[in-house]
Order: C-alpha cells, then sequence, then structure tokens
C-alpha cells in the first residue's frame, strides 16, 4: 500500500528568470531594479490622476444606469447579472480611487461593492441603501474629496451610516 | 556558498522579460502596463478577459521558447469570471512552459481568505491594490529571486506553499495575513 508521501512530489525547477535578468541562473545573490526606474515607474501612475477624474465620472454614469435598470427591471436572472455588475462598478471606482488617495471614495466603492452580495430586490430598504451610496459617491466626486476629506467627509460617511443603520433592520 | 541578502553591484536588466496583465478595467491594466514599462520590462501584454488570458498562454507558451510570457498578473475578480479559473486551469496543463508560469494575484480584497484561497491554488505572490510601483517591483524581484519549488500532491500543483523552507519546529509558517506578507515584501527595499 503506497502511503500519502509517496504521491507528493518535490520539484526543482531551474531559476530561467535570472538567466533573462542578465546573471546566473545558480547566482544566489539578490537582485534589485533601478530605484530610478521605480521612481519613474511611479510618476507615470501619479501622472494619470487627471485621467481618473473622467473615469470615475464615466464609471459613476454606468452604475447609476445600471442601478436603474435593476429597479425597472423584474427579470430574477437578468438582475442577477445587472447586480454583479454594479458590483463590479464599485470596485472599480474603489481601485482607481485609492490608486489616487481618494479614500473617502474608495471607502464608498468598497461599501457598495460588499452591499451588493446581499441585496435582495424584493427589499424596498436595500434600495435606499444602494441608493444612499450612490448619492454620496456622486457628492464625494463633485466636491473632488481627495484623502480622509475633513469635515465634508465625515458628513457624507455619517449619512450613509445612517441610512445604513435605519434601512438593514 | 553565497550569501544571498548580499545585492548585485548591478540592477537587473528587465528587457528581456515579457508579462502578461489579466485585468478587466482597461483604466488599471493601462497604469500597471506604464508603470512596468518604465521599469524596464521588454514586452507587456494586456487580457482584459479570462479567454483571452488563455489564448495568449497558448500562442506564447505552447512550446518552450525565448518568446514565452515569463510572468503573469491576474487580476482574481473580474466580470463573468474569477482569476481563480485563469490560475487553476494553469497549473493543471499539461505543457511545463504553461504550468510552472509564475502568477502574481492581484485583488482589492485584502483578506486572509483571498491569500489562502489563491495560494492554495497555486499563485506564487498575492498584491493587494490599490497598484504602486514599489509593490510591482516588490512582486517581480521576489518571483526573480525567491522561487519556491512546485509540489505535486493528489489534490495540489504549485509553488510550495510555506514562504520559508527550514527545518521544522512545530510553528505553522504558512503565512495568510496580507499585513504579514506585505512586511516581508517591505524588507526586501
Amino acid at each position: 500500500m503506497s502511503n500519502f508521501s509517496d504521491k507528493v512530489k518535490k520539484l526543482h525547477r531551474m531559476n530561467k528568470l535570472k538567466l533573462k535578468a542578465g546573471v546566473p541562473m545558480d547566482d544566489e545573490k539578490f537582485g534589485y531594479i533601478d530605484p530610478a526606474a521605480i521612481k519613474r515607474a511611479q510618476a507615470s501612475i501619479d501622472n494619470k490622476e487627471d485621467s481618473y477624474i473622467r473615469e470615475v465620472e464615466e464609471v459613476l454614469v454606468k452604475l447609476d444606469s445600471t442601478w436603474e435598470d435593476i429597479k425597472n427591471n423584474k427579470d430574477e436572472k437578468q438582475n442577477k447579472k445587472l447586480i454583479t455588475d454594479l458590483s463590479n462598478y464599485a470596485n472599480n471606482i474603489k481601485d482607481m480611487a485609492e490608486t489616487f488617495g481618494y479614500k473617502l471614495m474608495g471607502s464608498f466603492g468598497e461599501s457598495l461593492r460588499d452591499f451588493c452580495e446581499k441585496i435582495d430586490v424584493g427589499n424596498e430598504a436595500h434600495f435606499v441603501i444602494v441608493q444612499a451610496h450612490i448619492d454620496v459617491m456622486w457628492i464625494a466626486f463633485k466636491h473632488n474629496i481627495k484623502d480622509e476629506g475633513g469635515p465634508q467627509a465625515k458628513d457624507l460617511e455619517q449619512m450613509l451610516g445612517q441610512a445604513i443603520a435605519k434601512y438593514s433592520t | 556558498m553565497t550569501d544571498p541578502q548580499q545585492k548585485h553591484s548591478k540592477a537587473y536588466d528587465l528587457s528581456e522579460f515579457r508579462l502578461l496583465v489579466v485585468e478587466d478595467a482597461p483604466f488599471i491594466s493601462g497604469l500597471m502596463s506604464s508603470a512596468l514599462s518604465e521599469m524596464g520590462i521588454g514586452k507587456i501584454y494586456v487580457s482584459p478577459t479570462v479567454s483571452d488570458a488563455k489564448e495568449r498562454i497558448l500562442s506564447y507558451n505552447a512550446v518552450q521558447s525565448s518568446q514565452n510570457i515569463d510572468v503573469l498578473i491576474l487580476d482574481w475578480l473580474m466580470p463573468g469570471t474569477h482569476g481563480k479559473e485563469l490560475l487553476t486551469w494553469i497549473r493543471a496543463h499539461k505543457s511545463d512552459s504553461i504550468k510552472y508560469l509564475p502568477i502574481i494575484v492581484c485583488s482589492a480584497f485584502a483578506s486572509t481568505e483571498l491569500v489562502e484561497d489563491s495560494r492554495d491554488s497555486g499563485a506564487n505572490e498575492v498584491m493587494v491594490k490599490p497598484v504602486s510601483a514599489q509593490k510591482l517591483s516588490n512582486r517581480i524581484l521576489y518571483v526573480i529571486d525567491r522561487p519556491r519549488h512546485f509540489i505535486s500532491a493528489p489534490e495540489f500543483f504549485g509553488p510550495d506553499r510555506r514562504r520559508k523552507v527550514e527545518k521544522f519546529q512545530g510553528e505553522d509558517r504558512r503565512k495568510a495575513r496580507p499585513e504579514e506578507i506585505e512586511e516581508e515584501y517591505e524588507q526586501l527595499q
């Protein structure tokens, strides 16, 4: 009878990536990426912040129209797909916002994405919660609230928190 | 024996590297591509879907050649499909130049479940978004400098899930908390 360890194999591979990076395959020293190149790479990310504004607006418009479709649609199967789209848009906003330090917008995107897991289209309270998310996201966008956002951000967080608390029960 | 902590005097030349970014959001894949290109990566391909990625991998990696994709950056959550589907497909492939492909899973979810799930599906490294140049370079360096051997077991095929292989001392070293793994990457800097 064979035992479990007979079926487990450890496979050693040659490190061809080292060779591609310009050092011998068996070289045990660690390497590094040119710090100036890393700086340039980060600058290329930071330089896209202007496009972020445009991109987020586009995704917010899609979020709005998908939400309208969900509200007006009675087909359960189709709604499931639309809710997945809504979740993906919210997740896109989170990704983009956090990349450029728009923490408030990122947290709203994350909260909506997570709420999409529980949306019951037959539950009107859930409609209010989703709408509250979309509303605060638009306000955060229009006021271009960056980082933590100060008192205005706190108000928006509170607004959303109250809507979730009131309509979650 | 060489001390691995000792570093090379010259930075890695990544101009021969070919990297595939699988990401549905064009804005994010665009950010990654330009950052990777500035970092010196020679060729960057982008696939917006799992099926497109499979086609690309089959066309570039079916046989071993210098044109092979060397590293894959895979978004975990994509519309319609899941990064896990591609990861499982790659690790189950019969071709060596596909099934051993180093995979960096990228996700907006920072959770222990994500790390465990991706690790148990055969990912090499995990990167939690937001994307930054430092995070990308740390993962690429890790894949080049610290490749783990592969384990082939009845229910698993992928890089050794233990991040450090040392003499067993009774402690579980399979790190799964994202912040714990992030600390490890930061030590590379």
